[in-house]
């Protein structure tokens, strides 16, 4: 059974599932010995149905708890849980939890912290949770037979968030164990030590006198149950105060404060823990992804392309080829859109000034437009050399109107024309077509 | 080019056509009459000079910040313009994070320099890409070089206009 959770140390949690019920039993016992981890294994089954969010959980802790120890534990038995697999903490999805037992088992530090962002596989932030929670080494908890953990996913995850003594985890585990029938009464886990700084008192003796193997039970049932994971999220928040990290603790506090799940006000609920927990890191993911990414990216990435950005506008600006450095070419930009800016004003004043007249334009129009599609020669009747000259105020020989608003262009230097002008032009003369059309 | 090279869905063919539109139509409001007062030739450069805007802002359909902020501008009246600009300074300097620049824009915003050597030149872009208050160097940069693109064809297009129109 365990043959199939271990198989997949990066499989989803349901690969766990291999590991067949009848299984736990045998596993019971050893629940408080070493290799919990099948039994554990037994409880992954379970979680796959449940929350993957939990599920995913167990990744980080399992890597977290690989990167201590394990080697020798009874886990190993277990194969190939791939308690080595992920040293990183958001491995997400789906190691087994009997993988993650067995880890636990081994470590007495448990490692918190961890992802219980499924969803979240970015390396960030498990870094981050990580460092917040502490990471690996000592923090991972053994989950002594935490069977309890692979009933829920949340359990699971729970696990590995935070702890950072054995005893927390033989809370855990014991938490866990009971699982989800009782509100973590019955701590089968042995308590290594009973200085629980979240002061489970009740966790304690129940522990002792909790029936493994019946918890066991009891919890394979409740997989999907909320009491489950409340218990065992109410373990790892204890264990999360408990541990170094004063984010863990800060969650812890808040988790207290919010009951979130089921058994709100009952602060050792496991599940409600996770839950909160779950909740909590999800946000607090969300807000460091959004602290940090940016940072990240403006330093890293986005460096990239503002220069890239700036290669285009230098590009568009004129005569900007030669310019290197941010400075300068930010001057240069902002000169030419300045310049641009009151080419716009002083036009539209020379518009205002002109006489629009259609009547003599629909003429014009109606002959230059033959005139460009001839070719754009030259000024036939007289009309425009200046319309096909590169010039824009060029005077040229024309029934001068206004005369004196082209002379009042001094500000100007001439503007590279391209070569759509023509094609500008004919769609003025497009345009005024039909502007003479629909009267 | 001949007539056949012109692409009517171009944003030059979307904002001459708009443009010469707006031109008729003010100019059929108020024809110019040779005795025009400056004032008069004043309002009329203002209104071209808005339809130019518009018209040019239309034709990028406010896929850009600074088209939906020159709409923007151009369509509310200046007193709903400076209240919303209250909320708007206070929020801008509080964070940057935004990355889309709010459309309420064209009100110049005293912007506190934020940092880097570029602050000043910076904050002077931000003043003239209309909607570029709110937004980070890397949007801006991009919101920059559409809308000078945009203007050097509105500066074309305008000038071919004032050149026909000059020499009847």
């Amino acid at each position: 059974m365990a043959s199939g959770g271990n198989d997949d140390v990066g499989s989803k949690h349901h690969n766990i599932m291999n590991c067949s019920s009848s299984e736990m039993n045998p596993l019971c016992d050893k629940v408080d010995g070493m290799p919990k981890s099948i039994s554990i294994s037994m409880y992954n089954k379970p979680l796959n149905s449940s929350d993957p969010f939990l599920g995913s959980g167990w990744d980080p802790i399992v890597s977290l708890s690989q990167s201590e120890s394990l080697v020798g534990s009874s886990m190993v038995s277990h194969g190939e849980f791939a308690n080595f697999h992920y040293p990183h903490l958001m491995e997400n999805q789906g190691i087994c939890g009997t993988s993650h037992f067995s880890q636990y088992q081994s470590n007495p530090s448990f490692v918190e912290l961890v992802p219980k962002l499924p969803g979240f596989g970015s390396g960030n932030f498990s870094e981050m949770v990580g460092s917040m929670s502490l990471p690996q080494s000592d923090q991972v908890a053994n989950i002594r037979g935490c069977p309890s953990y692979t009933l829920n996913h949340e359990g699971g995850v729970e696990r590995a968030s935070t702890n950072s003594t054995q005893s927390r985890e033989d809370r855990q585990i014991s938490d866990g164990v009971v699982g989800a029938a009782s509100n973590g009464k019955c701590r089968k886990r042995v308590p290594e030590s009973s200085h629980n700084a979240d002061g489970e008192p009740q966790k304690d003796p129940s522990r002792e006198s909790c029936d493994v193997p019946k918890r066991q039970h009891a919890m394979k049932q409740k997989t999907e149950q909320d009491t489950g994971a409340n218990s065992l999220g109410k373990q790892v928040t204890k264990q999360a105060k408990d541990g170094s990290q004063i984010g863990e603790k800060a969650k812890e506090n808040y988790i207290h404060v919010r009951a979130r799940r089921g058994q709100a006000t009952n602060n050792h609920s496991l599940a409600e823990r996770v839950n909160c927990r779950f909740h909590i890191e999800r946000t607090m993911f969300c807000v460091l992804n959004f602290i940090l990414n940016p940072v990240v990216f403006i330093i890293a990435g986005e460096k990239g392309k503002i220069s890239e950005r700036m290669r285009l506008l230098q590009e568009l600006v004129p005569g900007c080829n030669k310019i290197t450095g941010k400075a300068v070419m930010l001057d240069e930009i902002i000169n030419y859109v300045q310049l641009l800016q009151r080419q716009v004003e002083f036009l539209s004043m020379k518009l205002a000034t002109v006489n629009l007249e259609l009547n003599i334009d629909l003429e014009r129009f109606l002959s230059k437009d033959i005139l460009y599609s001839r070719g754009g020669s030259a000024a036939v009747l007289g009309i425009g050399p200046a319309i096909n000259s590169s010039c824009p105020f060029s005077s040229g020989i024309f029934p001068g109107t206004v005369p004196g608003i082209l002379s009042t262009n001094p500000e100007f230097p001439p503007l590279p024309q391209t070569v759509l002008d023509n094609e500008l032009q004919n769609l003025i003369q497009m345009g005024f077509r039909l502007e003479f059309r629909h009267g | 080019m001949d007539l056949h090279n012109l692409n009517p869905s171009s944003l030059k063919s979307r904002f001459t056509t708009r443009f010469l539109r707006a031109l008729t139509e003010i100019n059929a409001r108020k024809p110019i009459a040779s005795s025009s007062s400056p004032r008069e030739i004043f309002q009329r450069y203002r209104r071209i000079k808005d339809a130019a805007d518009t018209s040019m802002a239309y034709s990028v359909r406010s896929r850009r910040t600074w088209s939906k902020a020159t709409l923007w501008r151009l369509r509310t009246p200046s007193h709903r313009r400076r209240l919303a600009s209250f909320g708007r300074r206070s929020s801008l300097n509080k964070t940057r994070t935004t990355t889309t620049a709010s459309h309420r824009g064209a009100v110049v915003v005293q912007i506190t320099s934020r940092g880097g050597g570029l602050g000043v030149q910076l904050e002077e872009l931000r003043e003239l890409v209309p909607g570029g208050e709110a937004m980070d160097l890397c949007n801006l940069l991009d919101e920059t070089a559409h809308y000078i693109k945009c203007l050097t064809t509105q500066v074309q297009v305008m000038r071919t206009i004032a050149n026909l129109y000059s020499l009847e």
